[in-house]
């Protein structure tokens, strides 16, 4: 993977409605950006919070997990509990200052090859305008970096009252 | 569900044939695995110019063959042609390959036949790993040939990180029970119960009532002018002196255990009960006409439902006056804030009574206030006869329904506002006649709670899935048709309960059935008993065992990884999808794994009283 | 059993300041089973706490994750002990009791509590947890037909309800039951209502947390020789 120029996104998708819409994205040729790798469960249900944090603490610069649509969910409720986790992932993503906003969760059905288009699409703009993760390697020296120097500003400026 | 219906009238002619032209595949015995360290072969696939007109697969090999665990890596034209099947079958002797990772198209086509090569190698099915290089590459990124062959480079690479940590599985089999339940003793039961009976399985027909024959036995003529009646007669006659059908009549079924293929369940009657085994169960139970509590029904003998009228018509008891005029009100009780649905036959069964009143009495005035005329399908052809036979048709709109009030002499006066004049006419009715809506039964809960079946809002039984999965409930072995699932015309139900029949047969056709390996497992060591998988799981499955831990039922579990998500204990596994599989593919696309897997270390084996940090190498 | 819940991630960050090497150590008992501090936990917050202390340039820090069957229990705690040497710092996520028991064992480690411990109650349904028990060392369910007012009642009230219980909920909280509505319904269904009519006399709170830090002494338990532990 050439980390440093290309973006990388995790698309999370379940077997049955995402992986197929995406299967259906290509059959009909529709093109969206490279930066977006598939990997497959058998449903979103399967996607644990934990999963979702070690691919970021990895460094990915983001995440869609695509479900079957809400009430369509080929394990009834599998979708439903995934957003939950989704919900649950982005608060810790919040609170850690990453930002929510590199992980969405999607519903689609397997009939909706250009809706998947759409969503890598959007993800993809989504990320580039949020730029790379800065937990991404080689970023983290320049990341402590910058801490040090702010930190060293803090003192002066701590140094200057008293 | 027609393609399912017709299939099973088919297949009752062809049951003497059943199992006459099946050949066994022999496969030869599973190499074991256990102590190797993985090798992995990969074969990438240029799908003639599909793949390789974008992917420069000869990179793809290049960046491929250097990774861990990775013996072999290679290009082919066309991976799934015989040869190069055989190919691959002759590379996983030469190389003694324990792994196979095939690049290529979507395994949603092709991971079947690829886990088929393995077998016929001596690999275990599971042992195989695809990497969409098509669909989800080469097809979607024409424009982008560099970018796409650095995905195609990292699919193939997150294919290995997976691959190392697969691991055989054994797929259980259960011995089917040749039989079927069948609860509800209507057209939809009997149907059922005779096309499976034609193909050569014992039924029980259970029926809670003193007779066969359900709500049909209000019903008297089909839009056609067939002879419902006559119908219902000959189909009791061929259920009753079926040798392959056992009716219990005044019965229930009190208790269902089992799974798909093999359960055990009590029939009661009276007080008597009795024990049956069968393979599948059908739920028929119908559902009965809501009697409406406004406009006056109950209150005057001359307000009633469709269904009464098409009676009083059926036995010629219908009586009115000199130039009466007949009043049908639509959606009655439905298509409300507080019932939703529309009960979809009532709108074919006015228009069906108000030609037969115009015939008995040509010099009675039909009114029929509506909403929408849903006649649909080659009904519509009824409610035009019935507008050139003189019927009028006046819509109301949804918020302004009409005004009833009934005289102390019983006059019936209706007042209703013409949504398309916008005028408002006032009626005095002979006779009112309601569309009264199609509600579930009573005692549906019972049959939810005996079955675990789900009610939707409608109070209706919930299939699996209306395109996908019609007439099957989510639970396997469980099957739907007739009103019990929402209202429908007689030939409904019947096509219905055909396809109920044929998909039945594809289970109890069988010997043996096997369980799918990819389900979750319980470490009871590990087990706190917190109920929280009892809690998530959308089918039940997870159960307490006799020692106090969760177990999850493999013929119940669908897979689908609810419970193992949640876990607290992280004591559930579902197989073929471990977290060392999954964190596997994704540690290899961002580089961030560690180096080689070793034999045995796939499962990633817990030390005992501390558990190995998860995804933190110290 | 003991509900907790955990803190956020920042808090926590802050607490380990200063240490380079922490291990997280969850516990296989209660905190499991309230989805607070159990392996699953300990791995999503040992993930973020990671990614959090990067993003504030203090990546060079190490957590570690493992989870024992049982954090107030030494024999538990033992099997940690070789590999607590390698750390400055634990961040317990296990109960209160947890976090003291694995600061006894340890005095040259500084141990920080993960979660913020609640109370005894139960799982009311997936994902709702309420208070059964204050602990309070005199129980006195069998007057309230099994519902506890001590606990129960935000007034803590032994006579019957206060005038503010409305439909069955309470007038401090209103997604709380009225406790004195259950006591009276249970009691009618029981055919005790009688029983209410008594006066409940004042609780004795001697034997409560206000008496100072409590302890059991079983005299008949403890092993002969060793005495009571002091």
């Amino acid at each position: 993977m050439d980390t440093d120029q290309e973006l990388v996104i995790l698309a999370l998708c379940c077997h049955y409605c995402a992986y197929a819409a995406a299967d259906m994205a290509g059959s009909m040729r529709l093109q969206y950006p490279g930066s977006v790798r598939v990997l497959r469960f058998p449903c979103t249900s399967k996607i644990e919070v934990n999963y979702l944090l070690t691919a970021f603490e990895r460094g990915i610069d983001g995440i869609l997990v695509a479900g079957c649509l809400e009430g369509g969910c080929h394990f009834l409720e599998g979708n439903l509990r995934a957003r939950r986790r989704v919900e649950r992932a982005k608060k810790l993503l919040d609170e850690i200052g990453l930002g929510a906003g590199r992980l969405e969760m999607f519903n689609l059905s397997s009939a909706e090859g250009p809706r998947f288009a759409e969503i890598a699409t959007e993800m993809h703009e989504r990320v580039v305008e949020l730029g790379p993760s800065p937990l991404r390697r080689g970023r983290e020296a320049v990341l402590a970096g910058v801490a040090g120097m702010a930190s060293l500003a803090e003192a002066v400026i701590a140094g200057e009252k008293t | 569900m027609q393609a399912s219906a017709a299939a099973a009238r088919a297949m009752s002619l062809l049951a003497p044939a059943r199992g006459t032209c099946i050949r066994t595949k022999v496969y030869p015995p599973q190499r074991d695995v256990t102590d190797e360290p993985p090798r992995i072969g990969v074969f990438i696939c240029h799908c003639g110019s599909n793949i390789a007109s974008v992917v420069d697969v000869e990179e793809v090999v290049r960046r491929t063959a250097v990774l861990p665990n990775v013996v072999l890596a290679e290009h082919n034209i066309y991976t799934c042609a015989d040869d190069t099947q055989d190919t691959i079958k002759d590379k996983i002797g030469q190389y003694r390959l324990n792994r196979v990772i095939v690049a290529s198209c979507t395994p949603r086509t092709h991971e079947a036949i690829f886990r088929d090569t393995l077998r016929d190698a001596g690999l275990n099915p599971y042992l195989l790993e695809m990497a969409n290089i098509r669909d989800q590459c080469s097809w979607v990124h024409s424009a982008a040939p560099d970018s796409a062959t650095r995905k195609a480079a990292d699919l193939v690479r997150m294919a290995v990180g997976r691959a190392a940590r697969l691991v055989p599985l054994t797929e259980d089999t259960v011995t089917v029970k040749g039989a079927a339940l069948i609860i509800g003793g209507g057209v939809a039961g009997m149907t059922a119960a005779l096309a499976m009976a034609d193909q050569g399985f014992p039924v029980h027909l259970v029926e809670k009532s003193e007779a066969l024959g359900g709500a049909a036995r209000d019903l008297f003529r089909t839009l056609d002018g067939l002879d419902v009646q006559a119908f219902l007669a000959e189909t009791i006659d061929r259920v009753i002196g079926h040798p392959r059908i056992t009716v219990h009549l005044h019965s229930h079924v009190t208790q269902v255990e089992g799974h798909v293929g093999d359960f055990t369940s009590v029939i009661t009657t009276g007080a008597k009960t009795r024990q049956v085994e069968h393979g599948v169960v059908v739920v028929a139970t119908g559902a009965v006409e809501g009697k409406p509590t406004t406009f006056g029904y109950g209150q005057s003998p001359r307000v009633i439902t469709q269904r009464d009228l098409s009676g009083q018509l059926a036995r010629g008891e219908l009586d009115l006056p000199k130039g009466a005029t007949v009043a049908m009100l639509q959606c009655v009780e439905q298509r409300t804030a507080d019932r939703p649905y529309c009960s979809r036959v009532c709108c074919t069964m006015a228009v069906q009574n108000a030609l037969a009143v115009r015939e008995r009495h040509p010099d009675a005035r039909v009114v029929v206030l509506y909403r929408d005329m849903r006649t649909y399908g080659f009904r519509e052809i009824a409610y035009k006869k019935a507008r050139q036979a003189g019927v009028l048709f006046v819509r109301f709109d949804d918020d302004a329904p009409p005004g009833f009030s009934l005289g102390a002499d019983g006059a019936i006066e209706l007042t209703v506002r013409d949504a398309i004049v916008q005028r408002d006419l006032l009626m005095r009715p002979s006779v009112l006649v309601l569309a009264a809506p199609i509600v579930g039964q009573h005692d549906r809960q019972e049959v939810s709670d005996l079955l675990r079946i789900p009610i939707n809002a409608d109070g209706f039984f919930l299939e699996a899935h209306v395109k996908l999965r019609p007439v099957d409930f989510a639970s396997e072995g469980l099957f739907l048709c007739g009103t019990a699932h929402a209202p429908k015309f007689l030939s409904e139900t019947i096509s219905q309960a055909s396809a109920v029949a044929a998909r039945a047969a594809s289970i109890l056709s069988r010997q043996t059935m096997p369980i799918g390996a990819q389900i979750a497992r319980v470490d009871p060591d590990k087990c706190v008993s917190c109920m929280t998988c009892v809690h998530v799981c959308p089918y039940l499955a997870p159960i307490v065992g006799d020692d106090n831990k969760a177990q999850v039922q493999p013929t119940v579990c669908m897979g689908c990884g609810s419970c193992t998500s949640e876990c607290p204990a992280k004591a559930i596994t579902l197989h073929h999808y471990t977290d060392a599989q999954i964190l596997g593919a994704i540690d290899r696309l961002l580089n961030a794994g560690p180096g080689p897997v070793g034999p045995g270390e796939g499962a990633y084996l817990e030390q005992v009283g501390v558990a190995r940090p998860r995804w933190t190498e110290g | 059993m003991i509900v907790a819940d955990r803190k956020k991630i920042p808090e926590i960050r802050d607490m380990i300041q200063g240490h380079d090497r922490v291990l997280l150590v969850g516990c296989g008992t209660c905190v499991t089973v309230c989805l607070a501090g159990g392996e699953r936990e300990v791995g999503i917050i040992g993930a973020a706490l990671r990614m959090s202390l990067k993003l504030v340039g203090r990546g060079h820090v190490v957590v570690d994750q493992c989870t024992i069957e049982r954090q107030c229990e030494d024999a538990f705690i033992d099997i940690l002990a070789q590999r607590v040497s390698q750390y400055d710092a634990i961040c317990s996520l296990g109960c209160g009791a947890g976090v003291q028991t694995l600061a006894e064992r340890f005095p040259q480690k500084p141990v920080y509590p993960g979660l913020n411990t609640q109370f005894i109650g139960i799982l009311e349904s997936q994902g709702v947890w309420t208070e059964k028990c204050l602990g309070c060392g005199h129980c006195r369910l069998g007057e309230f037909a099994g519902v506890c007012p001590i606990t129960r009642c935000a007034k803590r009230l032994l006579n019957g309800p206060c005038g503010g219980s409305r439909e069955g909920k309470c007038e401090v909280n209103a997604d709380t039951e009225c406790a004195w509505q259950r006591i009276y319904d249970r009691a009618k269904a029981l055919g005790t209502l009688d029983r209410l009519d008594a006066i409940a006399a004042p609780h004795d709170w001697s034997t409560g947390i206000e008496g100072g830090p409590r302890k059991v002494v079983r005299e008949d338990q403890c092993i002969a020789g060793l005495g009571p532990k002091s």
